[in-house]
């Protein structure tokens, strides 16, 4: 993205707290509609993030998909509870939670002792020299396309019979 | 003109979309009048009285519906790119999709015939 440095580290600064927040919005609520929608946030923000990084067509296939259909589904799956009768057998702390305050702790360190260290630069120049003819003439959503179908035929096919598998499995299991 | 140039006609779509529901809720709270009574504040039912409770029960059509809406969601953005770059590509790809499809249209069939999207 071609903005000024300091804006987009704003940006990045102010959608990641947004983020977290909306992250933390889904665990803590205990109205479960509201946490449904923190969740809505939290891909609206990933999908902002996207569009930071310079990939517009993943970032309007992560709205279309994820919050105009998943979040949809499970708001849907939201509404067929009664939510009062979850919050009556509360306790704060729980062997289970320790555990997995454990583990999560550990990955969030390794995540932020890995990811300064990796030279990202070096990852995106090996894709830059290969588009550097074709840059002005064709967009990015149509080098997707062009991709997809020409060196990635087969797995365009086989999605489509993944998704027949899974329209299929959802029907069987929901008509029950 | 804006800051994202590429997202000019996005942010001029979005500041219009944003104006005209305020502006026409100002509009109407300055020119209505406003006059209160018990029976302002009862809900409509198609002007006799209200019968019965609100809430109605969800169906579980509902979340069929959802279900099928996201399989055919996800076939829906595999199709934006190859139709973004249709002039590009040739007959061969256009056939290529054209089995995409298909093969997803057997899904709807099932679905059709399995009744996951009947209405009532």
């Amino acid at each position: 993205m071609d903005l000024p440095e300091p804006l987009h580290d704003f940006l990045l600064v102010f959608l990641g707290s947004c983020l977290v927040l909306g992250s933390l919005g889904v665990v803590f609520f205990t109205n479960t509609i509201l946490s449904a929608f923190s969740l809505g946030l939290v891909l609206v923000c990933i999908s902002l993030f996207y569009i930071l990084s310079n990939s517009h067509f993943v970032a309007a296939a992560q709205l279309l998909i994820y919050v105009g259909a998943i979040n949809v589904l499970i708001l849907f799956a939201v509404m067929f509870m009664n939510g009062s009768e979850y919050h009556q057998d509360f306790h704060l702390f729980t062997v289970g939670g320790g555990i997995t305050l454990m583990v999560c702790t550990s990955i969030f360190v390794s995540l932020i002792t890995t990811i300064p260290d990796t030279s990202w630069y070096g990852l995106i120049w090996t894709t830059r020299p290969n588009q550097i003819i074709e840059q002005d003439l064709i967009s990015t959503s149509q080098q997707i396309g062009v991709h997809l179908s020409t060196d990635f035929f087969l797995p365009f096919e086989l999605i489509s019979i993944i998704l027949l598998a899974a329209l299929i499995g959802a029907i069987v299991v929901a008509r029950q | 003109m804006f800051l994202l140039y590429d997202y000019d006609i996005f942010w001029a779509f979005l500041i219009i979309s944003s104006l005209i529901p305020i502006l026409a809720f100002i509009i109407s709270g300055i020119l209505a009048p406003i006059s209160k009574g018990p029976e302002k504040l009862s809900s409509y039912e198609s002007g006799i009285e209200p019968m019965g409770d609100a809430w109605l029960q969800f169906r579980i059509r509902y979340y069929m519906f959802a279900l099928v809406f996201v399989v055919f969601d996800v076939e829906t953005v595999f199709l934006y790119p190859w139709a973004i770059g249709f002039d590009i590509l040739g007959i061969s790809v256009f056939i290529e999709a054209l089995i995409f499809v298909l093969i997803l249209i057997i899904g709807s069939v099932y679905a059709w015939r399995k009744g996951a999207l009947e209405w009532s």
